[in-house]
C-alpha cells in the first residue's frame, strides 16, 4: 500500500465533496491510500496571481508544507492546481530569498517549505508510481465497446517546466484508458484546444467557442465520452456545455469515474449519474 | 543514414488553386532547419521558407510540426524523430496569417496589432533628461522587472499558438501583451502612457485569454506572455478598471479564499454576471441527483492562521484589490448561519463535529453504499 497526501482543491468540496469518497475507493484498489490534506486551501486557481504574485506562491508554500510535515508526497488531480503548485515549487526552489521569506510567515503555523515533498498528477502518478498492470488488474468490468475520447487539458502540458508527459505527443492518459478496456480515440481536430474553463468568468464568449469545436469534433469521431484527468476541463464539458445556445449534448467524464466504474462500482458511486450532460454508454 | 519522411506545405497563391503536401526524405540529425536547407540544396529549390541567422536570434524560421510550433533553428531532427515514432513530419506555416508562399506567412497583422498597445517607450521628462547629453541610466534591479520581455524576437510562435488569437479577431497576441509589459514595469515611461496602454490593452482583448500557457511552451527565449497578461490585468484592476467580469471573477477569489480559504462555485455567477439564478439551478441540478449541497466551502482547519499569512503578504506587496471588509464579513455571516456557529471557533467546532458524528462524509458513504466491493 503507498501511501500518498490527497489536495482536494475545490474540486472536492461542497457539492462535489462525494468525488474525493470516489477517489478514496477507487485508489484502494491499486493499493493507494489516500490521505487528506485537510488544511490545504484553494491553490489560488492561477487566479491570485493577478492579485499578486507572491501570495499565490505563499498559499502553494503552506500547501506543500502540511504533505510534507506528513512526510508525504503530494497528489493533485486537477491540471491547474498542479500547474500552479508545480510553479509555486520551483520558484521556491529556486529562489532561496523567496522560500526565507515565505518560511518566516509559516513559522506561526509551526511549518516549513522543505521541498522534500514530490508533487504528482494524476497521470505521471500512474505511470511512474501504480503501473498500469495494477491498473488493469483492477478492473472487473472492462470497458469494452466505449470509444473514448482522450482529452489531456492544458496545463499538465505545457508550460514545459511542470509538463508531466512529451507535451508535443502524450501518451499516459491513454494507457490508463487502454488498462480499463477501452477503445481509445487520440486523433481528433480539437484534441489540443484549450476547454475554456477560466475564461467563462472573463470572456463567457471564448468558452462557448471552444467548446463547440471540441466537442462538436469529439463528436465527428464518433466517440461516445470524452475522459478528461482534470476536474475543470470536465465541468467546463459537463457543466458549461449547456449554456450553449445548442449544445451537442455529448457526454464527458473525470478519468477516475470511469476508473471507479470500471473497477466495479456502480453509476452512482462512481460518479457517472451525477452528470448534467447524461451518459447513456453502459 | 537514418532518415525520416517531411510532408511539407507547398503553395504559391500566383499558381496553384489550393494548397497541398509533398513529400522529403531527409536525414535526422542537425536541425529541422538543417532538413529545410537540405531539402533546397539536394532536392528541390523551389521550397519557399524565411530563416536567416540559423542560431535562435533572429526569429524567421517558426512553423508548425505536426500541428506543434517549434522554431526550425532550435528543433534537433533527433527529438522530433524520437517524439513521434519516426512518422512522417508534417511541415505547414504558422496559423492566422496568411500565407505568401509555402512556409512563408505575412506577418503585418500581428505587428499592426502590436502597434497599437504602444510598444515603445514614452519618456517622462521627470526621469529621463531632455537634453540628449545626458545618460538616462537604468540600473540592474531595475531591469530585473522586464529582464525575459526584452528578449522577444518577433517569432510569432506564441501567436501562431494562441487560444485566444483563434477565437477572438481582436485580440493582439501574447506577445503583444508582454512588449507592452516591459514598459508598464519601465520608471522612465510616462504615467499617462501606462494609462493608455491598459485602456487599449482592454480593448485587444487583456481578459479574453484563456491562460492555456501555451505562450511559454513554445517561446523559444523563455518570454512568459500568459503571466505578463496576468500582471497587466492586475494593473488594470488597480487602475479602476473594475467594471470587466474578470475584475469580478478576482475579487471573488481574493475575498473567498481569504475568507474561507477557498473560492464558491455556487456564487461566482452572481458575483461575476449578476446571475442568481445559476446557483439555484445548479443546486437543483445537484439535488435532483441526490447530491447533497452546502452553500459554502467546509472553512479549511488552520483558517485563520491562513488569513494572517494572507494578510501579512498583501500588506508588504503591491497588490490589484484592497480586499473588501465588508464581503469578507457578509461570506463569514453565511458561513456562521450555515454552520451555527462564530467563524472564529467554526473551523475547530466542525472538524470536531465530523468526527463523532461521522459528518458529510460519513453521510456520503451511506449514501453510496451501493457499491460490489
Amino acid at each position: 500500500m503507498v501511501k500518498v497526501g490527497f489536495y482536494q482543491g475545490c474540486c472536492f468540496q461542497g457539492q462535489d465533496a462525494h468525488m474525493f469518497e470516489t477517489m478514496k475507493e477507487t485508489f484502494r484498489r491499486i493499493d493507494v491510500e489516500l490521505e487528506l490534506l485537510e488544511e490545504t486551501t484553494c491553490c489560488g486557481g492561477n487566479t491570485i496571481d493577478e492579485e499578486n504574485r507572491k501570495l499565490s506562491y505563499a498559499i502553494n508554500a503552506r500547501n506543500i508544507a502540511l504533505a510534507e510535515a506528513k512526510g508525504l508526497d503530494m497528489l493533485v488531480s486537477c491540471n491547474t492546481c498542479y500547474m500552479v503548485i508545480a510553479k509555486a515549487k520551483l520558484a521556491l526552489d529556486r529562489d532561496e530569498e523567496l522560500r526565507r521569506e515565505i518560511n518566516n510567515l509559516l513559522k506561526e503555523e509551526g511549518l516549513e517549505y522543505k521541498g522534500t515533498s514530490k508533487i504528482y498528477h494524476l497521470l505521471d502518478f500512474f505511470r511512474d508510481v501504480v503501473g498500469y498492470e495494477k491498473i488493469r488488474k483492477a478492473v472487473k468490468r472492462p470497458l469494452k465497446g466505449w470509444k473514448v475520447a482522450a482529452y489531456y487539458g492544458c496545463h499538465v502540458l505545457y508550460p514545459k517546466e511542470v509538463a508531466i508527459d512529451n507535451s508535443d505527443n502524450p501518451s499516459s492518459l491513454q494507457e490508463v484508458l487502454k488498462a480499463l478496456g477501452a477503445e481509445v480515440i487520440d486523433d481528433y481536430e480539437h484534441k489540443d484546444s484549450c476547454c475554456g474553463y477560466h475564461s467563462f468568468f472573463t470572456d463567457k464568449s471564448m468558452t462557448l467557442k471552444k467548446l463547440n469545436k471540441i466537442l462538436g469534433s469529439v463528436k465527428k469521431v464518433g466517440a461516445d465520452i470524452v475522459a478528461t484527468p482534470c476536474p475543470l476541463c470536465f465541468k467546463s464539458f459537463d457543466i458549461y456545455q449547456t449554456n450553449m445556445e445548442k449544445p451537442p449534448m455529448v457526454p464527458s467524464s473525470f478519468l477516475p469515474e470511469l476508473m471507479a466504474y470500471a473497477f466495479g462500482l456502480d453509476r452512482k458511486s462512481s460518479g457517472l449519474a451525477h452528470h448534467l450532460v447524461k451518459v447513456e454508454k453502459e | 543514414m537514418e532518415t525520416v519522411k517531411l510532408e511539407v506545405f507547398r503553395y504559391d497563391p500566383e499558381k496553384d488553386k489550393a494548397p497541398y503536401f509533398k513529400e522529403y526524405e531527409v536525414p535526422v540529425e542537425g536541425t529541422l532547419l538543417n532538413a529545410l536547407l537540405y531539402i533546397k540544396d539536394n532536392l528541390d529549390p523551389t521550397l519557399a521558407f524565411r530563416a536567416f541567422c540559423r542560431s535562435e536570434v533572429c526569429g524567421s524560421c517558426s512553423m508548425k510540426v505536426n500541428g506543434k510550433t517549434k522554431l526550425a533553428c532550435k528543433t534537433p531532427m533527433r527529438e522530433l524523430y524520437e517524439t513521434w515514432k519516426g512518422k512522417p513530419l508534417k511541415i505547414e506555416p504558422l496559423n492566422h496569417m496568411k500565407v505568401i508562399k509555402d512556409l512563408v506567412v505575412d506577418i503585418d497583422k500581428p505587428i499592426e496589432k502590436m502597434k497599437t498597445l504602444i510598444p515603445w517607450l514614452v519618456p517622462d521628462p521627470r526621469v529621463v533628461p531632455t537634453d540628449p547629453m545626458h545618460e538616462s541610466i537604468i540600473y540592474p534591479e531595475e531591469m530585473k522587472a522586464y529582464k525575459d520581455q526584452i528578449h522577444c524576437m518577433l517569432c510569432f510562435s506564441c501567436y501562431s499558438a494562441c487560444e485566444a488569437v483563434e477565437d477572438n479577431e481582436r485580440y493582439r497576441g501574447p506577445f503583444a501583451f508582454s512588449k507592452a509589459y516591459r514598459f508598464q514595469v519601465d520608471r522612465r515611461d510616462i504615467e499617462t502612457a501606462k494609462e493608455k496602454r491598459i485602456r487599449y490593452a482592454i480593448s485587444g482583448g487583456l481578459w479574453s485569454c484563456v491562460q492555456c500557457q501555451k505562450c511559454l511552451y513554445v517561446c523559444p527565449k523563455g518570454v512568459k506572455p500568459a503571466e505578463d497578461i496576468q500582471n497587466l490585468r492586475g494593473q488594470a484592476v488597480r487602475k479602476g478598471f473594475t467594471d470587466k467580469p474578470g475584475a469580478k471573477k478576482l475579487k471573488h477569489f481574493v475575498d473567498w479564499i481569504y475568507a474561507t480559504g477557498q473560492i464558491n462555485r455556487l456564487y461566482l455567477p452572481e458575483e461575476v454576471y449578476g446571475n442568481r439564478e445559476a446557483r439555484e439551478k445548479l443546486t437543483k441540478a445537484y439535488e435532483s441527483m441526490g447530491v447533497e449541497v452546502w452553500e459554502v466551502p467546509k472553512p479549511t482547519k488552520g483558517l485563520m492562521k491562513f488569513r494572517d499569512i494572507y494578510l501579512e503578504i498583501l500588506s508588504r506587496e503591491e497588490k490589484a484589490l484592497e480586499l473588501d471588509f465588508s464581503h469578507v464579513r457578509k461570506i463569514d455571516k453565511l458561513v456562521s448561519d450555515v454552520f451555527k456557529a462564530d467563524i472564529c471557533t467554526i473551523v475547530d467546532k466542525v472538524h470536531q463535529k465530523e468526527e463523532k458524528t461521522k459528518g458529510l462524509i460519513g453521510r456520503l458513504k451511506e449514501l453510496f453504499g451501493g457499491s460490489d466491493g
